[in-house]
C-alpha cells in the first residue's frame, strides 16, 4: 500500500477501477469471443454483435416486466435467473433466422459485403428500439440472491461483479475447450479451413455455420442479460461496445479465440487503469494500442500471420461508356448545378454537392483500391472542425481555414493509411474503423470542439476578400466549383497511369507486386488522396452549415458515405453522385418520420446488398452494355448471313 | 474381371462449368462392382472437375450422374458422401489445425463396415508416432497416407482418389500401390486418377483417357499392351 500512496493514488480508488475494468473486460471477453468465432468460420465481421448484445439486455428486462408490458394476460414477472437461459436462447435463434434469411446470402461474395450487411441490421434494430425508448436507459435491478458485498480490507467487492468475472471466464473458456479439444470443435476447425472438403466428408457445413452464428450470438444475449443490472438497458448500449470490440479482436488476432478472450480481459483492465493514471485516454486507449499492435504485430497478439488476398468483386464503369465519360457529366453537372438552386432549395443543392464530393473521395479508395475503408469520418469530421475552430476562434479568412482543415485530414489519412494499409479486406474496415474513433473521442473530449454542442455560428467570411459567402446563392456557386474541381480530379486520377496502376492493383494485387510495383505504396497515395478529398467536403460543409459537430466524426458518417457510394454504384464515375442525391433527397422525404430514418436507412442497406450490389449506375450500366452485346451478335449474325448468301450464289 | 458386374456410378453426358469457363464437355464413363478404375489425362484435362462433380463440389454443371439407381447431379456435397462415397483430394486437404488423430477421425461414419483405428494404423505404421502432432507437420507421404486413411473408416463402399503419388517418392508410391490391392481386396470399389500411368497400369481393371474435358479413350487391362503409345501421347505434354 505504501507503493500506491507514493504515486499519489489511494489504493480505493485503483482497485475500484481495477474492478471496473475486470468487469468491463469480461464483457469484452464474451463478446470479443462470439466476434472471433463467427469470423473465423462465417468470414462475416458481425457488426449487428452490439444489436444482438443490446437485443439481450431488453430481453432480461421484458422478461422482467411481463405483466405491465401484457397487463391482461396475467403473466408473471420473469427474474434473472430464468431470463439467463430463455434469453441466450431466443437471441440465438432470432440470430438463426437472420443467419437463414440474410447473412447466407453473402457467404460466397466479397467481405466487404458481409459487414455492409450486418452494419444495415445493426442500423435497424438499434434504430427501432431507439424509436420505442429513445436515449433514456431501462433500470434492471441485481438480483437478490447476488446482492450485498464482500469487503476485502482494501476494498468493497459487489457480489454481483464476482459473480460476472467467474461466469465470463468459466463461459469463455468453456468455449475455447469446446473448439479446441472436442470432436464438434474438431469439424469447426476444420470447416474453417475448407469447408467444401468438409462437406464433402459427409458434415452438413451449411447448418454448422447457422449453428456457429446462433451461438455467437446467443453468447452476445447471454452478455446482454449479464450487463442488464450493471449498466443501464438502452438502445445504445450495443453501439457504444461493439467498435471497442472489433479492436480488441484485432489486437487479439482475427479469429483466435484463445486471443479473443485473453485481450478482452486484458484490455478492460488496461482501460481501468488508464482511468486511473490518465483519464484523459481512457476511452481511446485500446484504440492506441491497437494501432500500436498493428505496427509491431500486424497479425495481432495471438494471430496467425494471414495472406488472404480477397478479391473485391465490386463493380467497376465499363470504360468507353458514356456514363464513364467525364467531360461530358462535367458539362452536364456544370449546367445542371448552375440551374438547380431554381429548382430546389440552394441549402439542399449545397448539401447534395458537399456529400456527392466525399462520395467522390470514398469511392476512390473503395471502389478504385477495392479497400473498403470504415472511418471516413475521420477526416470529413476533422476537417469540418479544424475548418471551423479557424474560422470561429481566430477569424481568419475562410480560404485558409478550408486549407487548415484539408491539411489536417490528409495528415491524419497518411497516418491512419500507413497503419490501415498493412491488412486488407475485413481487417482492413476493422481498423479504419477503430482509428477513427480515436478522432470521435479526442472530440468528445477536447475543450474546443464544445463537446455536444460543437462548434456554432461559424462566420462564412468572405472568399479571396471578394465573394461574400453569407449570400446563399454566392455560397452555392463556391460550393458547386469546388464540386466540379473535385469531380474533373478524380476523374483526372482514374484515368491516369496512376490510377490504372490502382486498377491492376484491386484486381490482381499478387500479379502487381511481381511486376515490381510496391503496391503499399499506391494504396497508401490513393488513401491519402481520398482523405484529403474528404477533408475538402468537411471543410466545405463546416463553411456552409456555419457547424462543426460530433455527427461529422460519428462512424454513422462513415457508414452515410458507404452507403451512398453503394447505392449509386461502386467504381462507377457517376455513382457517388447519384448516390448522394438519393440519400440527400431520401432524408429529407424521410425527415417527417423522425427517429424512424435510421431504421429505413439500415433496411436500404440491407436491400442495397442483398439486391442492388452493382448500385443504381453499376445495374443502369449492365443494362446498356448487355443490349450493346445483343446487338453486337444480331450484327455478327447478319453479316454472317450476307456471307453465307454471298457464298451460295 | 471376367462376369459382368453390376454397374455402381454411372458418369453420363457430364458438362461442367466454372464461371463462364466450361470444363467438362459431355464426360461419359462407369465404374462396375469392385472394380478399380483409373482417370488418365494430362493436365488441366478435367479429371479433378469431373471428381469434383461426382462429389456435388462443382454447382454449375449438366448431365447425370448416376450412383447405384440414385441420381447424384442435384445432391449436396453432404447427402451425396453419405450415400456411400468417400473422397481423397489433390493435394491431400490435410487440416493444419487438426492432430493426426483428429484429422484421421473427422469424416463421420456413415455405415457399417468401416476400417477400424488399428487396422487403418496397420496398413500405415508411420502415423501411429505422429498420432498427436498437427496434421500438417507431416511429410508429403505421411500426409497422403493419413488422407488415404482418413476415407477408410466411414464404411464408404466407393473411394476416389485424386492423384495420390503426386510429389512422392518412388518408395512411397510402392506402398500407396500395396494399399490399394489390399483395399480392392477387401471389396472396395476405387476411382482413381493418375497421371503416374505406369503406376496405374499396374493397378487398374480399366482405364478411361480424358483429353479436353471428355473420355476420349477406354482400355481395359488386356488392351494396354498394344496401346501404350497411344496413351504416352494422350498423357505427353
Ligand atoms: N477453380 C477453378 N476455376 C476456374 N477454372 C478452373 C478451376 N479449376 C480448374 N479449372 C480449369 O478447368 C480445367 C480442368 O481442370 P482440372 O483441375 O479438372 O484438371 P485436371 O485434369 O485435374 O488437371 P491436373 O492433372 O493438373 O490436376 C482446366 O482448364 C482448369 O484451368
Ligand atoms: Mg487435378
Amino acid at each position: 500500500m505504501a507503493m500506491m500512496d507514493l504515486i499519489g493514488v489511494p489504493p480505493a480508488l485503483l482497485f475500484g477501477q481495477l474492478l471496473v475494468g475486470l468487469i468491463n473486460g469480461s464483457f469484452y471477453a464474451m463478446m470479443s469471443l462470439g466476434v472471433a468465432i463467427i469470423f473465423g468460420m462465417l468470414r462475416i465481421g458481425n457488426f449487428v454483435h452490439g444489436a444482438q448484445y443490446m437485443l439481450g439486455a431488453f430481453g432480461a428486462w421484458y422478461l422482467m416486466r411481463l405483466p405491465e408490458l401484457f397487463p391482461g394476460l396475467g403473466l408473471p414477472s420473469i427474474g434473472y435467473w430464468w431470463a439467463l437461459v430463455i434469453v441466450p436462447l431466443v437471441v440465438a435463434v432470432i440470430g438463426a433466422l437472420m443467419e437463414r434469411i440474410f447473412i447466407r446470402r453473402v457467404y460466397d461474395l466479397d467481405h466487404a459485403y458481409g459487414l455492409l450487411l450486418t452494419v444495415g441490421l445493426a442500423m435497424a434494430i438499434e434504430g427501432a428500439f431507439n424509436v420505442y425508448y429513445g436515449a433514456a436507459g431501462q433500470m434492471y435491478g441485481v438480483p437478490d440472491t447476488l446482492k450485498g458485498g464482500i469487503n476485502l480490507g482494501f476494498m468493497f467487492l459487489p457480489i454481483y461483479r464476482a459473480w460476472v468475472i467467474a461466469v465470463a471466464i468459466v463461459v469463455c473458456f468453456g468455449t475455447w475447450y469446446v473448439v479446441e479439444r472436442t470432436k464438434l470443435g474438431s469439424y469447426l476447425r476444420a470447416a474453417t479451413e475448407n469447408p467444401d472438403l468438409v462437406r464433402a466428408f459427409g458434415i452438413n457445413v451449411p447448418r454448422l455455420l447457422m449453428l456457429t452464428y446462433a451461438f455467437g450470438v446467443g453468447l452476445a444475449g447471454f452478455a446482454g442479460v449479464m450487463a442488464a443490472p450493471i449498466y443501464q438497458v438502452s438502445p445504445q448500449m450495443g453501439q457504444g461496445i461493439i467498435i471497442t470490440i472489433f479492436a480488441v479482436v484485432v489486437i487479439g488476432g482475427m479469429g483466435s479465440i484463445f486471443g479473443a478472450i485473453v485481450s478482452g480481459l486484458m484490455l478492460g483492465v488496461i482501460e481501468g487503469l488508464t482511468k486511473v493514471f490518465y483519464p484523459q485516454a481512457s476511452s481511446t486507449v485500446i484504440f492506441i494500442i491497437m494501432a500500436l499492435v498493428l505496427i509491431f504485430r500486424p497479425a495481432g497478439l495471438f494471430g496467425k500471420e494471414t495472406t488472404s488476398h480477397s478479391v473485391a468483386d465490386v463493380s467497376s464503369g465499363r470504360s468507353g461508356s458514356f456514363l464513364e465519360n467525364g467531360r461530358l457529366w462535367l458539362a452536364i453537372f456544370a449546367i445542371g448545378g448552375g440551374l438547380l438552386p431554381f429548382v430546389i432549395y440552394p441549402v439542399m443543392g449545397m448539401k447534395i454537392l458537399v456529400l456527392a464530393l466525399f462520395a467522390l473521395a470514398y469511392n476512390l479508395i473503395f471502389g478504385y483500391v477495392g479497400l473498403l475503408a470504415f472511418g471516413h469520418a475521420a477526416f470529413y469530421g476533422a476537417s469540418s472542425y479544424v475548418t471551423a475552430h479557424a474560422a470561429a476562434a481566430w477569424g481568419l479568412p475562410t480560404e485558409l481555414c478550408i486549407l487548415l482543415g484539408v491539411s489536417v485530414a490528409t495528415a491524419i489519412g497518411v497516418l491512419f493509411g500507413w497503419l490501415a494499409i498493412r491488412r486488407q479486406g475485413l481487417y482492413f474496415a476493422m481498423i479504419t474503423l477503430a482509428l477513427a474513433q480515436i478522432i470521435y473521442f479526442y472530440a468528445v473530449q477536447a475543450p474546443w470542439t464544445h463537446g455536444e454542442d460543437g462548434i456554432q455560428s461559424v462566420p462564412r467570411g468572405t472568399l479571396f476578400g471578394l465573394i461574400d459567402l453569407s449570400n446563399t446563392l454566392n455560397m452555392y456557386y463556391v460550393t458547386l466549383v469546388v464540386f466540379l474541381v473535385g469531380f474533373a480530379f478524380v476523374y483526372r486520377i482514374i484515368h491516369s497511369p496512376f490510377g490504372q496502376t490502382l486498377k491492376s492493383i484491386r484486381e490482381n494485387e499478387p500479379r502487381a507486386i511481381s511486376l515490381g510495383y510496391s503496391t503499399d505504396r499506391f494504396k497508401l497515395i490513393a488513401f491519402t488522396l481520398s482523405a484529403m478529398l474528404s477533408g475538402v467536403a468537411g471543410g466545405l460543409k463546416a463553411i456552409i452549415f456555419q457547424l462543426a459537430s460530433l455527427a461529422d466524426v460519428f462512424f454513422m458518417t462513415s457508414a452515410d458515405v458507404l452507403l451512398m457510394t453503394l447505392i449509386g454504384g461502386v467504381g462507377t464515375l457517376l455513382g457517388p453522385v447519384v448516390g448522394a442525391a438519393v440519400l440527400v433527397t431520401l432524408q429529407r422525404e424521410l425527415a417527417t418520420l423522425g427517429a424512424w430514418v435510421v431504421v429505413v436507412q439500415g433496411a436500404i442497406f440491407v436491400l442495397c446488398v442483398l439486391f442492388l450490389r452493382k448500385g443504381i449506375v453499376g445495374t443502369l450500366e449492365e443494362f446498356l452494355s448487355n443490349r450493346a452485346e445483343r446487338k453486337a451478335q444480331k450484327g455478327v449474325k447478319t453479316t454472317e448471313a450476307v456471307a453465307k448468301t454471298e457464298a451460295a450464289q | 474381371m471376367t462376369e459382368i458386374s453390376k454397374v455402381v456410378l454411372d458418369i453420363a453426358d457430364l458438362h461442367a462449368w466454372y464461371g463462364e469457363s466450361k470444363a467438362l464437355h459431355g464426360m461419359n464413363f462407369e465404374i462396375r462392382e469392385g472394380e478399380l478404375v483409373t482417370l488418365l489425362g494430362r493436365n488441366g484435362a478435367g479429371k479433378t472437375t469431373a471428381l469434383r462433380c461426382i462429389m456435388g463440389l462443382v454447382r454449375k454443371k449438366t448431365g447425370a450422374i448416376t450412383y447405384r439407381g440414385d441420381n447424384l447431379a442435384a445432391r449436396a456435397p453432404e447427402i451425396i458422401a453419405r450415400r456411400g462415397i468417400a473422397y481423397c483430394p489433390e493435394e491431400r486437404g490435410i487440416f493444419s489445425s487438426l492432430s493426426v488423430a483428429e484429422n484421421l477421425e473427422l469424416p463421420p461414419v456413415i455405415a457399417k463396415g468401416g476400417m477400424t483405428v488399428d487396422e487403418i494404423l496397420e496398413l500405415f505404421p508411420n502415423l501411429k508416432a505422429r498420432w498427436q502432432s498437427p496434421g500438417t507437420k507431416l511429410s508429403g507421404g505421411e500426409q497422403q497416407m493419413l488422407a488415404i486413411g482418413r476415407i477408410l473408416r466411414t464404411g464408404a463402399k466407393l473411394l476416389i482418389f485424386d492423384e495420390p503419388t503426386e510429389g512422392l517418392a518412388p518408395v512411397i508410391v510402392k506402398q500407396i500401390a500395396v494399399v490399394l490391392e489390399k483395399l480392392k481386396a477387401r471389396g472396395f470399389t476405387i476411382l482413381l486418377v493418375e497421371q503416374n500411368f505406369r503406376f496405374a497400369a499396374k493397378l487398374a481393371d480399366r482405364h478411361f483417357v480424358v483429353d479436353h474435358g471428355k473420355v476420349v479413350e477406354r482400355f481395359s487391362r488386356d488392351e494396354l499392351a498394344g496401346n501404350e503409345a497411344k496413351i504416352q501421347a494422350y498423357l505427353g505434354v
